[in-house]
């Protein structure tokens, strides 16, 4: 073995971690079974069907520990290594345990510019985690994400991979962490064009005026 | 003053029409478009239909969309043959697709269609980013309500041509927008981008003949088809016409997607949407996503958002996704996050992107902390030569523009911050 094998630049993952599932518990339903056979009939190799049932393992689980990708491998009969590989590829797969909730905070570009760092720093204090933490009682998870595609509302969150909650002010993150800690996910928001926002008394405007508190100096990055 | 936009005033919307009632499929006229091409045209005909409308693909590349069609292969029966939807949409700064799929889901749906019957498509993967799961949802049910109504399906509203739509959903990776990553990634492997030749055309999704287009390209199409190719030319900027989703964000009033003619002033649209926020002066513009270069405010006199103005004032047109910064902005801690999105997002398989979006991430942070010497901004620049076309995919070069660019226009705000250090160091010395 060489050196660098036995003392490794960057610490390897334990090689057989203890389980978080039980044997009982690692089984599809037959209907989960149904939904997967469906995606498999659609792509000409069930290759093609691991994304999805990798967010359908999610979903069941909460994360994907290796238990549950073996679990994933078997039912499409295609190599361990293979559903690892792109379970690690992937930032939205989780594989460790998350908050009940996680609140991915957009810090990227225009939402860097209109006061997404500020945003995550107040979660942050709020939350008394630091990015990539989950607090204590196991409720909320912070991260910072990459451009989630809605710029034109920023400052913006998603919570847990699923609704969008747009331009963010300090208000609207109390409210969204009171609503959440009373078990209130919010819904799906319709971005209305700007163009349409007079004839539909459109959401975004008056929105936006408010987060003109944060019109602030973008701040260097520091989150760590 | 005339611009190529012409009369853009008075433009009426047609990607995203002005609907009170979204997502109903009765609004959006029932797949006439498709109807029409499945009666009275050839596959080849449809083909050239697009190609004399002068579309060109809206995912960032500018590639005409009429001729990469016609780059498919004759058709062998025995070889199945598809086409992907980019609704990958990770681009900084650009977040046009997702209004599209909110506002006008059938049109983009209708667009697959036509383009799956032009290169005899078997069906179509469309491949929508993880994160936009509610949107994915909302795909999925109106395309549930369209096979339901026998317009996507076997037999095609009993006109003989037979055709799915396969939602795909991703699970947060940016390399994943580029074409052959997301084949790897609809292969269900991790997202590498694959060496091109072979181009997807010839070896595509699992070995077989495949077309990419992004989904505003395609939701072009059914205009084209039912308005005619002649009409979509006059639009806008005859070498890049069509309506354009402008994506615009940052310091602006109103932010938000403006649909408007191809060729617009790029003053104009900062008008349009309500000037710089508090009253503060532009200091520079980045008018096509993040990997775009950027443009100081004096650069932007008389530049119109097509590929040809653009790229004489020193930038591209891109996803059309535009950035407004206002003199406050602090250029260096700009550049940082950018580079760190880069280093984030790089897949790791070539050297000098791997390695290189971190150096240049580590840099810029030791600029932008006060530790960084002006030498380092030559550093920088070399690292940025060192990358460009040296790699798989073009990830690497999306990440050295956008630092060659802002470093060499905005020089006078990076030397500022080293400088300072430097004295820091001779005063802590005396
Ligand atoms: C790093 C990288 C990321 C890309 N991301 C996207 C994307 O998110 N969406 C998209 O439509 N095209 C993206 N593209 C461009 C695609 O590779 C491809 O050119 C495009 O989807 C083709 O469609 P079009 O001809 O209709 O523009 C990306 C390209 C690169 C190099
Ligand atoms: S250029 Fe970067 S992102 Fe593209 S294949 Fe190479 S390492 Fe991956
Ligand atoms: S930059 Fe935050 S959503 Fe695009």
């Amino acid at each position: 073995m060489t050196d660098f094998i036995k003392n490794p630049v960057v610490a390897l993952p334990e090689r057989n971690p203890a389980p978080h599932f039980s044997e009982q518990e690692l089984v599809f339903s037959a209907e989960e079974k149904a939904r997967i056979a469906r995606w498999v009939s659609q792509y000409p190799t069930p290759d093609g069907a691991v994304m999805w049932v990798l967010w359908l393992a999610q979903e069941k689980f909460g994360f994907l520990p290796p238990e549950v990708l073996r679990l994933v491998a078997t039912e499409l009969d295609i190599p361990y290594a293979q559903v690892y590989g792109v379970a690690t590829f992937y930032t939205q797969y989780f594989k460790e345990k998350k908050g009940t909730y996680v609140l991915d905070v957009c810090t990227c570009f225009s939402c860097q510019l209109t006061g997404g760092c500020d945003i995550l720093h107040y979660l942050e204090e709020k939350l008394a985690i630091h990015a990539g933490e989950t607090t204590a009682d196991g409720c909320f998870t912070l991260q910072e994400v990459e451009c989630l595609g809605a710029c034109g509302s920023a400052p913006m969150l998603q919570v847990s991979n699923g609704p969008f909650v747009y331009c963010l002010t300090k208000k609207k993150v109390d409210a969204l962490i009171a609503a959440l800690r009373a078990g209130r996910m919010p819904g799906f928001t319709s971005v209305t064009l700007p163009q349409d926002e007079d004839e539909m008394g459109g959401n975004r405007r008056t929105d936006v005026e408010s987060t003109i508190e944060y019109a602030a100096l973008p701040i260097a990055v520091r989150t760590r | 003053m005339a611009t190529k936009a012409g009369n853009w005033q008075s433009y009426q919307r047609v990607l995203l029409p002005p609907v009170k009632d979204l997502h109903k499929l009765s609004i959006y006229g029932d797949y006439a478009a498709l109807r029409s091409v499945l009666t009275h045209n050839s596959p080849r005909e449809v083909t050239d239909i697009v190609k004399r409308s002068g579309l060109k693909g809206r995912g960032g590349a500018g590639f005409p969309t009429g001729l990469k069609w016609s780059f498919m292969p004759p058709v062998d029966p025995a070889v199945p043959r598809y086409l992907c939807c980019n609704g990958d949409e990770s681009e900084p700064g650009t977040f046009k697709d997702r209004q599209l799929m909110e506002y006008n889901p059938h049109q983009m749906l209708e667009g697959i269609l036509i383009a799956n019957y032009a290169i005899s498509a078997k069906a179509c993967y469309l491949y929508i980013r993880g994160e936009f799961a509610d949107w994915i949802t909302l795909i999925e049910t109106e395309l549930a309500k369209a096979y339901e109504a026998n317009l996507v399906g076997k037999n095609i509203m009993g006109l003989g041509f037979s055709s799915d739509i396969i939602v795909h959903k991703g699970a947060g990776a940016y390399i994943c927008g580029e074409e052959t990553s997301l084949m790897e990634s609809l292969e269900g492997k991790r997202a590498y981008p694959r060496i091109k030749p072979p181009f997807p055309a010839q070896s595509g999704i699992w070995g077989y003949p495949t077309t990419i287009n992004n989904a505003d390209t395609l939701a072009c199409v059914p205009l084209i088809i039912e308005r005619g190719a002649d009409w979509f030319a006059s639009i806008g900027a005859p070498t890049h016409p069509g309506p354009i989703l402008y994506g615009i964000s940052g310091h602006v009033n109103r932010p938000g997607v403006y649909e408007y003619p191809s060729g617009m002033l790029i003053t104009d649209l900062l008008a349009v949407a309500g000037g710089m926020r508090g009253g503060k002066k532009l200091k520079a513009v980045v008018p096509g996503g993040a990997s775009v270069p950027v443009l100081r405010a004096d650069m932007i006199e008389g530049v119109t958002m097509d590929a040809d103005s653009l790229h004489k004032a020193g930038s591209m047109l891109g996803t059309a996704g535009m950035l407004f910064l206002d003199e406050d902005t602090d250029m260096v801690a700009f550049l940082r996050r950018v580079a760190r999105f880069y280093h984030h997002e790089s897949c790791g398989q070539c050297t000098p992107c791997r390695e290189g979006t971190g150096w240049i991430e580590n840099l810029v942070t030791r600029i932008d902390e006060g530790q960084g010497n002006t030498r380092d901004l030559d550093l920088l620049l070399e690292l940025c030569d060192q990358m460009e076309g040296r790699t798989v995919c073009a990830l690497a070069d999306a990440a050295a523009w956008p630092v060659r660019n802002t470093i060499n226009r905005f020089r006078a705000d990076f030397e500022a911050k080293c400088r300072q250090s430097v004295w820091a160091a001779q005063s802590a010395a005396a």
